[in-house]
């Protein structure tokens, strides 16, 4: 009996009838043939970057200008952290997501008074909506300012400001000074002077109908600020310098502290008797030790172009 | 409604263009005598002129509500040498916005008066006297902080037999007392 599987050779896939050889793989093709289609996709290539570039140039640069624009229209509103009147911690970044009035006040200021009780009715109004309001004391010390909250009921978060506070939102000259803050954590507004509670209603119903997450283009501010002009903030790098006021980033650490010693061998040209560094140190809203300590940085970054052949 | 808004609107426009000039200083003060010199042992008048800026006002010396912050003519000691009196002129009651209350306030140019007390055995020469001028100024929608105008005043004593020379008559028949 012959072995099953002995001398069973499979036969190959497409052998045909009869036991023909099976076919050889085909030539590569030509030389001439590929270099068209080299030459084809080369081509391909350029004009797809050159429809990359003309897209980039004509459209997503000029949409990404107009984002920034607008980014500088309403620019981020300052961290802070500070203490409220009754103790607790405050931080502006916990309001996140909410629409914040940031109001500067003082219990002296009479303006600033008069609009505390409209206030009162705002936050009343609008807190479940995911409103506040957070008040900033300039009072001296928290004694009337506790009095104050207690005689008019106030219901939002009250701190005590400082110059440092002042000068990040850009320089606060009067009182009060009231900023809108929206959801994105942009500021959108800012009101100099007693403003009337209808203003600021407005502003917040235009902001509490804003997603979180888009910066409102076409926000309505209203009172005298036309559209486009820019709110000013302060430069962290100037006001929490060693020297507030002076921008010392560029400097390295031996030469900051030459720097520093340069002005503490000078005398304040304000009267003050004290040398420029303890003057801007001491004094942070003196203009003059703060054009003083500017004009010196300037001179002695000049010297050291100069020096360097630059 | 509407008519309110942009009332206040503009009047908060004017605010701010007037605020957002910077540090804002709105009041200046310098310290005159009513002579040239002073003896050992007299007395003599000096007062301290100062200009508010248009616009604003700076309370009265004896405000009318307890929570605004007073003007006030601060000096500081000199031996031999004593401050007798301060003289306050009387505010002008104005009418704000932002009070119920009329207010009384300083505005323009007001004048502050005192004598000086020479000491009997202060020798001739020229004495510095120091001080400070402080107050709050408003305007009709905003306060600026609290500030001070330092002064400084030169003494000078001469002998009892060097005479005097009137100046700064002006102020001294002007001045109010109150």
């Amino acid at each position: 009996m012959d072995d099953p599987l002995v001398g069973q050779v499979p036969e190959p896939e497409g052998a045909g009838q009869g036991g023909q050889a099976p076919q050889a793989p085909p030539p590569p093709q030509s030389p001439g043939v590929s270099r068209s289609k080299v030459a084809a996709g080369a081509v391909l290539a350029l004009a797809l970057v050159a429809g990359l570039y003309v897209a980039n140039r004509y459209w997503i640069k000029p949409a990404v200008k107009i984002q920034a624009e607008g980014s500088k229209e309403h620019p981020a509103a300052p961290d802070f952290s500070l203490t409220d009147i009754s103790g607790n911690k405050l931080n502006l970044s916990d309001y996140k997501g909410k629409v914040v009035m940031l109001d500067f006040w003082a219990t002296w200021c009479g303006p600033c008074r008069i609009e505390i009780p409209g206030f009162v009715e705002l936050q009343n109004h609008y807190a479940n909506q995911g409103f506040t309001i957070v008040g900033v004391s300039m009072d001296d010390s928290p004694e009337p300012v506790v009095e104050f909250y207690r005689q008019f009921h106030m219901n939002y978060p009250v701190a005590m400001g400082d110059a440092r506070l002042e000068e990040l939102y850009g320089g606060i000259i009067g009182l009060p000074t009231t900023f809108l803050i929206g959801r994105d954590g942009r500021i959108y507004a800012k009101h100099e002077g007693a403003t009337d509670v209808s203003v600021f209603e407005d502003e917040i119903k235009q902001l509490l109908a804003l997603a979180p997450d888009k910066e409102a283009a076409n926000f309505q501010r209203e009172g005298y600020r036309a559209r486009g002009d820019q709110i000013e903030l302060g430069d962290p790098a100037e006001i929490d310098s060693e020297v507030p006021g002076v921008n010392l980033t560029k400097l390295t650490a031996e030469r900051k502290e030459t720097f520093k010693k340069l002005l503490a061998g000078q005398q304040c040209p304000c009267g003050c008797k004290l040398t420029l560094l303890k003057c801007r140190q001491v004094d942070r809203q003196c203009a003059i030790s703060r054009k003083a300590a500017r004009e010196q940085l300037e001179k002695m970054m000049a010297k050291q172009e100069a020096s360097t052949g630059l | 409604m509407l008519r309110t808004t942009l009332r206040l609107a503009l009047a908060s426009w004017a605010a701010s263009v007037a605020l957002a000039q910077g540090p804002v200083q709105v009041v200046e003060a310098k310290w005159v005598m009513a002579s040239d010199a002073a003896h050992p042992n007299s007395m003599v008048k000096a007062a301290v002129v100062a200009k508010v800026s248009a616009g604003y006002h700076i309370n009265d010396h004896k405000p009318t509500l307890d929570y605004l912050i007073p003007t006030e003519l601060k000096l500081e000691p000199l031996k031999q040498v004593e401050v007798e009196d301060v003289t306050y002129p009387k505010g002008v009651l104005k009418k704000f916005a932002f009070s119920d209350t009329p207010l009384s306030v300083y505005e323009g140019r007001l004048v502050v008066g005192s004598v000086l007390q020479v000491g009997r055995a202060m020798a001739p020469g020229a004495y510095t006297l120091k001080g400070k001028f402080s107050y709050q100024a408003c305007n009709d929608h905003a306060c600026l902080p609290p500030a001070s105008v330092p002064l400084t005043l030169t003494l000078k004593v001469v002998p009892p037999n060097v005479p005097l020379k009137p100046e700064n008559s002006d102020v001294f028949e002007r001045a109010q007392v109150e």
